[in-house]
């Protein structure tokens, strides 16, 4: 099926050629590798299912489409917009001068002259086996919260 | 329930070097506290243990964490899945 090239003799041999498209369908099934000996009669049938499943898809994204344009939507205007945007900036800066300003917590103030603190003796081992022992003991105090179920958790309510 | 934490802290509390005391999980929920250590600093106390840990490869052990300061140290311990700080004055 000479496209660039066709002699005449060709085309009065394959009329039915005509009705063929250039270029063949993407479907390597019913596409044979040499495209002269595809059979005619499957053209009609094969374009009906193109034009079926075509439909189809149109109809499903149809259905998907959300048409923003025709929602009811209310019309700004430029400077309405700019209007509001500064209302909306202003009600801001308003309100987060009235908040209190939540500083990070830090812990209880250490010392301001670090020098000293940097010079001063070791930190007391005792101190550090005191911390330990309050640790284990806490931990075996919290081990020890268990649920102390004082009612039954089903009720029966007054069904006659 | 908790009476046993309670309890203890406040007895820890009752060593006149101790002014605060703080009792958090690992997540810095705070299980109890007293004095100077309030509940808002179990964030805190929680991650500087964890931190502290990470730098120790010796994972049997937990590391206790030291803030000292001219007038007394706090001192954070883990012990198992709590965390505890002191804040002592120095006596």
């Amino acid at each position: 099926m000479g496209c660039c090239y066709s002699s005449e003799n060709e085309t009065t041999e394959q009329d039915s050629d005509e009705s063929k498209p250039l270029i063949p369908p993407p479907n390597p099934v019913s596409k044979p590798p040499n495209g002269t000996d595809w059979m005619p009669t499957n053209v009609p049938s094969a374009r009906t299912d193109e034009q079926a499943l075509l439909t189809s898809i149109l109809t499903k994204t149809a259905q998907n489409i959300i048409d923003v344009s025709a929602a009811d939507s209310v019309m700004m205007e430029q400077h309405e917009y700019m209007d509001k945007a500064r209302q909306y900036s202003t009600k801001l800066a308003v309100l987060s001068n009235s908040l209190p300003q939540k500083k990070a917590l830090a812990l209880p103030s250490l010392t301001s002259q670090p020098h000293q603190v940097l010079a001063s003796d070791l930190v007391p081992y005792s101190d550090v086996q005191q911390v330990s022992k309050i640790a284990a003991y806490a931990y075996s105090a919290i081990s020890q919260i268990k649920v102390d179920a004082k009612e039954e958790l089903v009720v029966q309510f007054a069904i006659p | 329930m908790e009476s046993t934490l309670e309890q203890h802290l406040d007895d820890t509390m009752k060593n006149p070097a101790i002014v605060g005391v703080l009792c958090t999980d690992q997540q810095g929920h705070n299980l109890g506290c007293r004095g100077s250590l309030s509940d808002e600093h179990g964030g805190v106390v929680s991650v500087l243990a964890k931190q502290a840990a990470a730098l120790s490869r010796d994972l049997t052990d937990s590391p206790t964490v030291c803030l000292e300061s001219e007038s007394g140290n706090i001192l954070v311990r883990t012990h198992g899945t709590i965390t505890v700080a002191v804040h002592k004055i120095a006596s």
